[in-house]
């Protein structure tokens, strides 16, 4: 049987390694795309409990939108990191330390 | 051992593997492309929590979408942001990793302690809800059930969630904007 | 003495006296502050105040000099020191009024004298003032009637005496002799002032009246088996009530006799005895006039009055001493002035032989011939300096004119000025018969009184005591001669300058009438009508009478003496002028040991010098070094210990005080370094460190 708390493992598992990702990564676009794990898991865990309620289907209905957010998510933060390379001429985010606009 | 709990081990196993992957490589092509593995992963998983829906959504907004734009971003910059982008530290295990890799660990250890500790199987409306039969069955039709109630029942999300599109449409676009150069 | 004028009355009498008193030190005061450096008013304020201390002086002298012993004293309360009372004022008795009336008579022509004989001096003003001062304390010391304002005006006498010695202060040689003068009167000082301490512990009053006069307190103490006693006494308070002022005293018996030493040593400084007489030969560089006034008639003379006012307080023993004391000195000086060659050296010595005389009269007994003796010296030695003074300022003239390089006061330049100067002869010569003694002359009368009176004294003692009068006789003796020679180096025979440079004319004449006038005033009283209308008997002289008479001894020295001092004497001037001015004898010799004793001073001055100033200045290098080096070094080191402490302290203070606020600046700023450092400006380091403190958070709520 494939129980919930197997999903919830898995989730857990994606989620920490996109906290890995976030805070260990030189690159802007590989933070996002950890982002985009974290995400992702909270998805997986919102659709796993999705299983157990028919009749609102609350949970995948979430997941829809939270796609949808991730998808804003990286479009936003996509323009952000052109504007960071416009400024600063490096998307490395420990170089980007000064407050200046 | 049933073939689906194969088939989800195995589905788990590369989701975990390509994070991983994700997470280890230094090259920012290689890990867009395990990204791209994983999120498929994810959809095969979301078939086995019985969302079909979200899986296929999943595939064609996440992977369509959103992988190709970050592609695409990536792809289409100049010479030097390129080569900018491409160094890295090309150590594997270094010191400075150290931190964040305690952090997630410890986080990892808390996280499957509370979800072992919790029981999710054994919540009380879990139990109820699997007892009343208000549980997905393999046989339902989601997707009505997703359009009925997304019209009806979550309306306003679904209506805040356009607008909330239409103001990151707008933000990216203006925040992307070739800059003129003003005197 | 009430009298129906009541203006007359005894204490307006004590008033007059303190006004006579008083006026030259306002003279002299005026002169110092108000009048510029050369003004010629300053003579006139000076000689106008000591006239009209004149008029003052005859007039008290009238009233209270009668043949009796009769005085005036007018006291008041000076201060208060727990129980004792001390009064302070004026006593006049016959003693007082002579010294009053004389020091005012022959400070006059010394002033009128001044006048001329200053003319042109760069500080006359200013000699004037120093002049009425010493005027005022001389005047002061004679009528004061308590020891201390004696002792007071003693210092005073002997401080003007200084400042007119050192006048003119840019010559070298007469600041040396004013030191010396001050120094050795300071010497005689100490004694007073030890015997009036004596004096007050054993009768515990200043009062002179008490002691010496009608309480007659000092010839009521005697000496007994070693102790000194006295009897009580009674004093008249300020209300006229007769209050017990002390008891009956007793002190050991040494204590009078160093009373007695005290007062010999006050005598000896101020009146120039041995051994402290080596003084007044030096403070001839002060001006004449200052010599004829201070050191021949008055200041050295208070020596006299002294003895005179403590005359009841001496035994038969310590007058003796006295006598011998005297006898020696005028010997001595005597034997020292034949072979001076300084005209005011030899007038110096023969003031020291005089008051040798007196001291001697005083001291066998001779009371009032001694104070007699006093007044007539007075006279003709001030005339002599007088004299002497236009002498030399004559010979300094011929000196500038021709430019000769000699010493206007050495008598061997001079000569055959007895034609030139004829006055200045005159008067000299009378002032010299009276020094030899002559008869007419009033030096005669007391001179003569004072040797037959030694010869009476000694007569009914052991052998040893004719010593003294057989030493007077000598002195006469040699007298006559020194002063012969005197007069007939200065006045006869031929300049000697011609000696020096054949062409010169010596001329000299008389100066104007203010230096000729006093000196014929003071001729005049150097003649026996003054004091006394028989020319031969001294018993007569009013002054010998007033002043407590003499004993009426009929014996042969009354005639003998008189006839063989002056056969004598006559050929002594005869054989002077064998000498001097015929040049036929020639057998005293200018060499051989008596000769250099007699010249240099029986060398007492070189001892002096070499051995009491080079012990005393080799103690002060000694105490100098000690000063530098021990006091000085005590102080230093402690200095250094100071410093050194200090240097710890400092140490100290900026290692460890400093120390423990840089260590705590030092922690802060590690601190804010430290924190500051989690500010870095990375996102990813603030996700890690909120995600640190949620694990953190979980794991706490969880486990503990």
């Amino acid at each position: 049987m494939i129980t919930l708390s197997n999903f919830l493992l898995i989730g857990a598992g994606l989620f920490c390694i996109g906290i890995y990702i976030i805070l260990s990564k030189r690159n802007a676009i590989q933070i996002l795309i950890g982002i985009e794990l974290i995400i992702n898991s909270a998805i997986l865990n919102l659709v796993a409990f999705g299983k157990y309620d028919k009749v609102n289907n609350a949970g995948q209905a979430f997941a829809l939108f939270g796609i949808v957010l991730a998808a804003a998510a990286v479009a936003v933060a996509l323009a952000i990191i052109l504007n960071v390379y416009r400024q600063y001429k490096t998307i490395d985010p420990s170089k980007v330390e000064k407050l200046k606009g | 051992m049933n073939i689906d709990q194969i088939l989800f081990c195995v589905m788990g196993f590369v989701a975990l593997t390509s994070a991983l992957l994700v997470a280890i490589s230094n090259n920012l092509v290689r890990s867009l492309f395990m990204f791209f593995v994983t999120l498929f992963a994810l959809a095969g998983l979301y078939v086995f929590a019985l969302a079909d829906f979200v899986a296929v959504t999943q595939v064609v907004i996440y992977v369509g979408g959103v992988l190709v734009l970050m592609l695409f971003a990536f792809m289409l910059s100049n010479k030097e942001v390129l080569n900018n982008l491409q160094q890295s530290n090309s150590k594997f295990i270094s010191v400075g990793k150290l931190p964040a890799v305690l952090v997630a660990v410890l986080f990892a250890i808390v996280l499957i302690n509370a979800i072992l500790k919790a029981a999710p199987d054994t919540l009380q409306w879990v139990k109820a809800s699997a007892q009343s039969n208000n549980i997905i069955k393999p046989t339902d039709n989601t997707i009505n059930n997703i359009g009925i109630n997304l019209m009806t029942r979550y309306l306003l999300p679904f209506e805040i969630i356009s607008v909330l599109l239409m103001m990151t449409l707008i933000g990216a676009a203006h925040l992307a904007r070739k800059e003129e150069h003003k005197l | 003495m009430e009298a129906a004028i009541p203006y007359t009355t005894n204490e307006n009498i004590a008033l007059l006296a303190l006004l006579a008193v008083l006026l030259p030190l306002v003279a002299g005061i005026g002169n110092a502050l108000f009048l510029p450096k050369q003004s010629k008013l300053s003579a006139w304020v000076s000689t106008i105040a000591i006239l009209i201390s004149l008029a003052l002086a005859v007039d008290v002298f009238a009233r209270v000099w009668s043949q009796h012993t009769a005085s005036i004293h007018l006291q008041y309360l000076w201060f208060t020191i727990g129980q004792t009372q001390i009064v302070a004022g004026v006593w006049l008795n016959n003693l007082s009024v002579l010294m009053l009336l004389l020091v005012c008579i022959i400070a006059l022509p010394v002033h009128i004298y001044s006048m001329a004989y200053m003319k042109g001096d760069e500080r006359y003003t200013r000699y004037f003032a120093y002049l009425s001062l010493f005027c005022f304390a001389m005047l002061g010391l004679v009528i004061v009637d308590n020891l201390i304002l004696v002792y007071l005006f003693w210092e005073l006498v002997g401080f003007a005496s200084y400042l007119l010695i050192g006048f003119w202060f840019t010559r070298d040689k007469a600041v040396q002799a004013n030191k010396k003068a001050f120094i050795m009167n300071r010497i005689g000082d100490v004694g007073l002032m030890i015997a009036i301490g004596i004096i007050y512990a054993m009768f515990h009053t200043f009062d002179l009246d008490l002691l010496f006069g009608r309480g007659n307190l000092a010839a009521q103490s005697h000496i007994q088996s070693g102790l000194w006693t006295t009897i009580g006494h009674y004093t008249i308070n300020a209300l006229g009530v007769p209050i017990a002022s002390s008891s009956a005293g007793q002190l050991p018996a040494y204590c009078y006799y160093i009373m007695c030493a005290g007062i010999i040593l006050a005598v000896a400084a101020k009146s120039a005895q041995f051994p402290l007489h080596t003084w007044l030969p030096d403070a001839m560089e002060g001006p004449t006039s200052v010599s004829a006034l201070i050191h021949a008639a008055t200041m050295v003379a208070a020596g006299i009055f002294l003895l005179g006012r403590v005359y009841p307080m001496f035994t038969p023993d310590v007058l003796t001493i006295i006598a011998a004391i005297g006898c020696f000195t005028a010997f001595m000086a005597a034997t020292i002035a034949l072979t001076q060659n300084d005209l005011k050296r030899i007038l110096a010595y023969s003031t020291i032989s005089q008051l040798g005389f007196m001291v001697m009269g005083m001291g066998v007994g001779a009371y009032s011939s001694s104070l007699f003796h006093l007044a007539t010296h007075a006279f003709f030695k001030c005339l002599l300096f007088l004299s002497a003074g236009v002498i030399i300022h004559e010979m300094s003239h011929l000196k500038h004119k021709h430019h000769l390089d000699i010493d206007p006061q050495s008598i061997l330049h001079m000569g055959g000025l007895r034609k030139l100067m004829p006055v200045t002869f005159i008067t000299c010569s009378i002032a010299a018969l009276a020094l030899i003694g002559f008869p007419l002359t009033s030096g005669y009368l007391s001179k003569d009184g004072i040797l037959i009176q030694a010869f009476e004294w000694s007569q009914d003692k052991s052998w040893a005591y004719i010593i003294i009068p057989i030493g007077a006789l000598l002195t006469s003796l040699l007298t006559t001669f020194y002063i012969a020679r005197l007069i007939f180096k200065v006045f006869f025979g031929q300049s000697r300058l011609r000696h020096i440079d054949a062409n010169i004319e010596p001329e000299a004449h008389e100066g104007d009438w203010r230096l000729s006038v006093p000196m014929v005033m003071l001729a005049a009283c150097s003649l026996f009508p003054l004091f006394s209308f028989n020319p031969l008997e001294y018993k007569h002289a009013w002054l010998v009478n007033g002043l407590g008479g003499v004993l009426d001894l009929e014996s042969s020295y009354h005639i003998l003496v008189p006839v063989v001092i002056n056969g004598v004497g006559l050929l002594v001037i005869y054989l002077a002028y064998a000498v001097y001015v015929k040049q036929n004898v020639h057998w005293l010799k200018q060499k051989g040991l008596l000769f250099n004793l007699s010249f240099n001073q029986w060398y007492i001055d070189t001892f002096y010098n070499g051995v009491i100033v080079k012990l005393v200045l080799f103690i002060g290098k000694v105490l100098y070094w000690f000063d530098q080096h021990i006091l000085d070094g005590f102080v230093n080191a402690l200095a250094a210990i100071g410093i050194a402490l200090s240097k710890v302290s400092a140490w100290f203070d900026r290692y460890i005080i400093d120390g423990i606020l840089h260590l705590i600046t030092d922690i802060v700023k590690q601190a804010g370094n430290f924190i500051r450092g989690f500010q870095t400006g990375r996102v990813q380091n603030y996700l890690f460190t909120m995600l640190f403190i949620i694990l953190v958070v979980y794991v706490l709520k969880t486990f503990i």
